[in-house]
């Protein structure tokens, strides 16, 4: 375990210092929004204390909506990304630090403030010299609540593409990778603790002091902006996203290394585990990303409707499906590479020569087999109860499990058969046999470039360099790499290369 | 010359002053005595506009003060509350020079008035100018809340129940001081205070408020020696006290011992305040014999001064 962890900090260690940067810029700036916001309201409503009251109650209310829901209520108003993310976390820590700030202001000694206007003071020394400095432990404890809260939450800005620590927490719940996962709570937690620790040595400090601390951070702040956007060159940037999971994190990675080498103008920014299916193609068609692969069979079956049954000869599903979603929503499918990432039913190796099972036809002689699926599978139309009536399948027990363990119990001998996706890496792992699908039963998953048209029209160049790999890859070169990725914890990034490289595809 | 004219001031269609006319001379030491919620405190808000009446006007000098610009009338009127009341995030020196940092006094000029004025309290700079409020004991934070009222020479000082929470002793200490500062300074000083005894000891005049209303006028021996209804003979005279009085007053250890053939006023046991007031004021020699004890007048005040 712990050294499961060690190799994965060490293989990804870039990854994960940028994406602790980037949880720290948006807790950072998130911060500094609530604090800019709450203060001064703060101090407004102070002499209205019913509007104060009110804002009280409406702050403790957002705070009582999941964040989940806050985050998918603004993806309609202001789409994806950071930006989502930062509002959402805004809303979240404007109610400590509001609330503190308004009860550190209203909670001082009446007897002070009567001091205060007896000896004729303006009222910015009154608010500065004597209200601000006595409120300033409750305001404190309330920037440290919200600043706590924000670190967080933030760890939900990975789902609608914010980035952060929550990539990897989610990446490690989605792929069963407990490494990702620890070091993504881990990371969160620490920094968390960290920023507590700061703010609470902070209220040691002077008001004078703390007041020139942050404008410091803040010419330095608005420098460091400034500068990085002078020196970055003046090229065009493409974001390139992938599903979950190493597989399409290769695929983007192959696709920026093509794009990026054939017109060095381009930057290619490649965002991986960026979401599920529609979140990506609604991240496409809102121009937040420009590409992302798309399998054939997804695109047939979820994004685009079609007249006709789905077409199981993987050329013709593909101009269907091209020609369907180049028409519904004005976007280029472009060729798909060679290899199959769909359902399929594979067996031991030594189950297969044992019984000479070639062909999912074959396992029709056999129900006395324990068949173990996937939940989705068992239940889908297109999955085993489809299979079954294609087949004329009998299994007399059937168990449905968890995806990684049915390939753990196959090896075992707990199960003769099982249902995989062909570039599973497991699939090397354990040295099994992936049955031929002789009836065409499973629609064909032939991963491809989905771009806007209008985005294809005007960087022919682009398209160019993607469809060098078209029909490239095959299933077992995916399975290889996907096992690099998953199984070997090696960097997407190197492996695409490799593959490149050894392919010709990439000059040395 | 400050002058209240038909001044009322309603909260919640309650009066808490009502009509109320009353005239405060330049230089004087006046004092506002009265039970709590008699309207003494509102009264002395109203001078530099902390409460504003509800008909009726204030004037300082023939000036209305509604008309005076705000900032400049509070930053040339000291102002000393209850226990200090100074900000706890400043130094004592920032604390009293709170005003003169207002007036845009230059900091060389602000830190001597304020070392000059330390040492007049008796607070040494050297100790006191760096200390935090909560380094100070009540009499030591009154002291600077002084210092802090005094500091920009204010034609006019308002206290407000300034040594309510002081224990007996530093009590009588800064009375002695507002004494010696009053006749030091010649400034007009309004008082507030809801002891009795603390208002004689004070006052040049005092005015004794109750229910919103002005209940007499006058010098302190005057009030005592003719008090002008039922509410001031029972405010001034507390029955139980008066019973105890005498013995108190010489176990306490004031007066001095005397003989037996010397010849004084004798005073009796069961007599009033007045009455012990009003012999005060005949006799020419204006002491009080009890057996073999003699009082003087200041005696009779401080042992009072000292009662809660």
């Amino acid at each position: 375990m712990f050294t499961g962890i060690k190799t994965y900090i060490n293989t990804n260690s870039h990854e994960i210092l940028l994406s602790l940067l980037q949880h720290i810029e948006i807790s950072v700036i998130a911060a500094i929004i609530t604090i800019i916001i709450a203060i001064p309201l703060a101090v407004v409503l102070l002499n209205h204390r019913r509007a104060g009251e009110f804002v009280l109650q409406v702050a403790s209310v957002i705070q009582t909506i999941p964040s989940l829901a806050i985050l998918g209520l603004l993806i309609p108003f202001v789409g994806i990304g950071t930006i989502p993310a930062i509002i959402a976390l805004v809303l979240y820590a404007l109610m400590p630090i509001f609330s503190n700030t308004y009860a550190g202001l209203t909670n001082i000694d009446p007897l002070l403030l009567e001091a205060a206007d007896a000896l004729g003071v303006s009222k910015r020394y009154k608010l500065f010299r004597i209200q601000f400095p006595l409120a300033m432990p409750l305001i404190l404890s309330g920037i440290r609540i919200g600043v706590v809260m924000i670190i967080g939450t933030a760890t939900l800005a990975a789902l609608i593409g914010g980035g952060g620590l929550g990539t990897y927490i989610l990446l490690g719940i989605q792929s069963n990778n407990n490494a990702a996962l620890l070091v993504g709570a881990v990371l969160a937690a620490i920094l968390a603790l960290v920023a507590s620790w700061l703010i609470k040595i902070l209220a040691h400090i002077s008001f004078k002091k703390l007041g020139i601390g942050v404008i410091v951070l803040a010419i330095l702040g608005t420098g460091f902006y400034g500068v990085r956007s002078l020196i970055t060159p003046k090229t065009e940037t493409i974001t390139v996203a992938g599903k979950m999971g190493g597989e399409p994190e290769i695929l983007i990675n192959l696709y920026k290394d093509v794009i990026e080498q054939d017109d060095p103008n381009i930057n290619v920014v490649v965002k991986r585990n960026f979401g599920g299916t529609s979140f990506l193609f609604k991240a496409l068609a809102s121009k937040k990303i420009q590409i992302y692969p798309e399998f054939t069979g997804t695109v047939l079956t979820s994004l685009v409707k079609t007249k006709s049954g789905i077409n199981h000869d993987p050329v013709k599903a593909y101009h269907t499906a091209k020609t369907a979603i180049a028409t519904q929503h004005k976007m280029t499918f472009l060729r798909p590479m060679k290899y199959q990432n769909g359902y399929g039913m594979t067996v031991t190796k030594a189950t297969a020569e044992k019984y000479h099972l070639k062909t999912i036809s074959d396992l029709a002689a056999h129900p006395e087999f324990t068949a173990g699926y996937d939940p989705d599978f068992y239940q889908q139309e297109d999955g085993y109860p489809g299979l079954k009536k294609a087949y004329g399948l009998n299994f007399t027990k059937v168990r449905t499990m968890e995806p990684s363990l049915r390939y753990q119990a196959l090896a075992a001998g707990k199960l003769q058969v099982a249902d995989a996706y062909t570039t599973d890496p497991e699939i090397k792992k354990y040295g099994l046999v992936l049955l031929r699908d002789n009836k065409r039963f499973f629609p064909p998953y032939q991963g491809g470039p989905l771009m806007l048209t209008s985005f294809a029209n005007t960087h022919p160049s682009v398209q160019k360099s993607l469809n060098k790999l078209a029909g490239k890859i095959s299933t077992s070169d995916m399975q290889e790499m996907n096992y690099k990725v998953t199984v070997q914890h090696q960097k997407a990034a190197v492996v695409a290369k490799e593959y490149l490289k050894t392919h010709h595809l990439l000059k040395k | 010359m400050i002058r209240f004219e038909k001044v009322t001031k309603t909260y919640a269609n309650e009066d808490a002053l009502h009509n109320l006319d009353l005239s405060i001379s330049a230089g004087e030491l006046f004092v506002l005595v009265g039970p709590s919620g008699s309207g003494k405190t509102t009264l002395l808000k109203m001078i530099n506009r902390l409460v504003v009446p509800t008909s009726g006007k204030v004037t300082i000098d023939d000036e209305n003060v509604a008309d005076m610009n705000l900032e400049e009338l509070r930053r040339h009127t000291g102002y000393v509350l209850q226990a200090g009341a100074l900000f706890p995030n400043m130094t004592v020196e920032q604390n009293a020079a709170i005003q003169l940092e207002a007036l845009g006094w230059p900091e060389p000029k602000r830190h001597a008035r304020i070392l000059e004025l330390l040492k007049r309290v008796d607070l040494a700079p050297e100790l006191f100018l760096q200390r935090k409020p909560s380094e100070l004991s009540g009499g030591e934070a009154q002291r600077v809340g002084i210092v802090r009222a005094l500091a920009s020479n204010p034609n006019l000082v308002l206290m407000d129940e300034p040594f309510s929470a002081l224990d007996p002793l530093s009590k009588r200490q800064l009375q002695a001081l507002v004494l010696e500062l009053h006749r030091e300074l010649k400034t007009t000083f309004v008082f507030v205070t809801h002891d009795m005894r603390e208002a004689i000891r004070l006052a040049d005049r005092l005015a004794v408020i109750h229910n919103g209303e002005l209940q007499q006028l006058g010098k302190p021996a005057d009030i005592l020696a003719d008090p002008a209804n039922e509410f001031v003979r029972d405010f001034f005279d507390d029955p139980v006290a008066r019973q105890r009085f005498l013995k108190q007053v010489i176990d306490s250890g004031f007066g001095r011992s005397i003989s037996v053939d010397d010849q004084y006023v004798a005073l009796k046991g069961s007599d009033t305040i007045f009455q012990w007031a009003a012999l005060v004021q005949q006799t020419a020699t204006q002491n009080i014999r009890v057996g073999n004890r003699l009082l003087e007048p200041v005696d009779l005040i401080d042992y009072m001064a000292t009662l809660k």
